[in-house]
């Protein structure tokens, strides 16, 4: 067997930086505060309550996730997985897109998800597609966008457009090498035998042992996963104390300005999908409706959180692609909505 | 020695969460609504927490693995993922009050725009149990703050003041939450009350009095002309919520 690959973005000189900056994020808001108000922060209150609000928002969502992530491993056996994978690669990224009907999972669960997949074999195009499209096409998420604006443009708009730019990102990859896509702890073992032995040993553990077992697998996960969320999360709330959001919403008045600016704020906010189109309620007096879609389609492909995620997941330079290419893909689709088509 | 840790912290986690959710300070993070996740979300760490002492007999094989998982946690990364407990525990559980104000849009507009889907089951709550929320939704349904001149209130809310408020007057404030405090919007009505000076900011209080038609920044806005102000406890439900 091979020596375990160096794991672990927190051992790496990059994370420590991450941290760093982050704790001196978090230092800086105490110490702003202190000097100001002389008392233990309310600011620091506030960056600890926000904080807290969207850990405890989100976590019942990447445990789910975890969970089915280990339920699928111990569960589910690579040769089932791929008869339902498409030949073709654009079918495919298609398929993928349309995944989160079956896996109802928001962006905080999808990752965890998406992540077991890969290590199943699962294309790279169709894993991609499914990682930007299920936090919107899934029916939970449906549901609420309903509940939100009726049956609409928002709605079906919102669901054609995280359909289509997931799928075409996703297929975008089909032409990568996985070993320049995938952290290398990530790539499914192309070592068949290993791989055998190991389904082997899981079909091993029966009954109420195989249940533990898919539960602690599902452990494993979230604890990987859950420190890119925890970090995403203190980072979100860090920008949240120190940027003033009137800033933000000051920039948005022109039809490309509005836009981006509510693409910023889905990224900044880090809401989880399932709730988002009832915050964009509150914007929906003072934003056009692309800005809204914008929002509503953006946020949950990508946010602060989630993009943290990620980096459990690709190597950095492709996290970087899979914040920009949705980033501008849905800037130029709406921006061209906002200024062609009337609401 | 990583799984005692993770079974640790994930028991941890779990009992963090049934304390806040026991105490009720839960409801100072997320919409009532979602109540129900994170009770299901503290029983599933408790239970994944306990499944690793089940595994602990299949271990050995573990490392073989591609290494993808069962990555033992570095020190850095274990405070992290302990961090909301810790900072749950160092810091006092406090709702989002006047201090979070100063970093979001208090602008008349979004005091009044705040996610006001319609109005009818509010127009049929008794008078005296309408919240600001609901009284907004009100006036922006007429948009005309003589409409409501003269309709009694009872407002519960926190003290907001910045250099735009007159001696006399306050606003009595809450923050609307749809989701969680990280989508936290302000609202408020403008208070008249004569002995404004003596109230501290953020501090909550119990607002009884009249609306009356008045003017804010060139707005014309109901304002509420205090009969008495009497400072009360954080209510149970410090937020209000839009739907």
């Amino acid at each position: 067997m091979a020596p375990r690959p160096a794991i672990g973005f927190f051992r790496s000189k990059a994370a420590l930086r991450v941290l760093l900056v982050i704790l001196a994020l978090a230092a800086l808001v105490v110490i702003r505060d202190n000097e100001l108000a002389g008392s233990l922060g309310s600011r620091a209150q506030t960056f600890v309550t926000i904080f807290l609000s969207i850990f405890i928002e989100a976590v019942p969502f990447l445990l789910a996730g975890s969970i089915v992530s280990g339920l699928l491993e111990v569960y589910v056996s690579n040769h089932t997985l791929y008869r339902f994978v498409p030949r073709h690669p654009a079918a495919a990224a298609l398929v993928g897109g349309g995944l989160g009907l079956i896996f109802p999972v928001c962006e905080c669960g999808v990752v965890p998800v998406t992540r077991r997949l890969y290590l199943k074999g699962l294309p790279i195009s169709m894993g991609i597609a499914f990682m930007l499209a299920a936090p919107v096409i899934n029916p939970i998420v449906l549901a609420s966008t309903y509940a939100a604006f009726g049956w609409g443009p928002i709605l079906y708009g919102r669901v054609i457009l995280s359909f289509l730019i997931a799928s075409m990102i996703g297929f975008l990859f089909h032409f990568a090498d996985p070993a320049d896509i995938l952290r290398p702890d990530q790539l499914a073992s192309s070592d068949h035998h290993h791989h055998h032995d190991h389904s082997h040993d899981h079909a091993d553990a029966k009954g109420v042992n195989r249940f533990w077992k898919a539960l602690s697998i599902g452990g494993d996960d979230f604890f990987d996963m859950g420190r890119y969320l925890i970090a995403g999360s203190m980072l979100a709330a860090a920008m949240q104390t120190l940027i003033p959001q009137p800033f933000l919403l000051a920039l948005g008045a022109g039809s490309a300005t509005s836009i981006f600016t509510m693409m910023m704020l889905a990224f900044v906010l880090s809401v989880c999908s399932t709730v988002d189109s009832f915050l964009a309620l509150a914007f929906v007096n003072s934003f056009p409706p692309a800005a809204i879609l914008a929002f509503l389609v953006f946020g949950p492909m990508v946010d602060i959180k989630s993009s943290l995620m990620f980096l459990g997941v690709f190597k950095r330079r492709v996290v970087l692609y899979l914040i920009l290419l949705p980033l501008m893909a849905t800037l130029m689709i709406t921006v061209y909505l906002n200024l062609n088509v009337s609401w | 020695m990583t799984t005692g840790w993770k079974t640790i912290i994930l028991m941890a986690m779990g009992l963090f969460l049934f304390s806040r959710i026991l105490n009720g300070t839960l409801l100072f993070y997320i919409n009532e609504r979602f109540f129900w996740l994170s009770v299901l979300a503290a029983v599933g760490l408790i239970l994944v927490g306990v499944s690793y002492r089940y595994r602990a007999d299949h271990d050995h094989h573990e490392p073989d693995h591609a290494g993808y998982s069962h990555g033992r946690l570095s020190w850095a990364g274990l405070l992290l993922i302990a961090s909301p407990i810790v900072l749950g525990l160092v810091i006092p559980p406090k709702p989002l009050g006047a201090a979070a104000m100063t970093n979001r849009d208090i602008s008349l507009e979004s005091l009044t725009s705040a996610a006001a889907p319609e109005g009818g089951i509010i127009l049929s709550k008794p008078k005296t149990e309408k919240n600001i929320l609901d009284w907004i939704v009100e006036f922006r349904q007429t948009s005309d703050p003589a409409a409501l001149a003269g309709e009694e209130v009872k407002l519960v809310g926190f003290v907001y003041r910045d250099e735009r408020f007159g001696e006399d007057s306050f606003m009595v404030s809450r923050f609307v939450v749809s989701c969680c405090a990280a989508d936290a919007a302000p609202i408020g009505l403008v208070v008249h009350w004569p002995d404004s000076p003596t109230l501290a900011d953020d501090q909550w209080v119990e607002v009884v009095g009249v609306l009356e038609p008045g003017e804010f920044e060139g707005e014309q806005l109901p304002l509420v002309k205090a009969a008495s102000v009497t400072p009360t406890d954080v209510p149970n439900q410090p937020y209000l919520y839009p739907f």
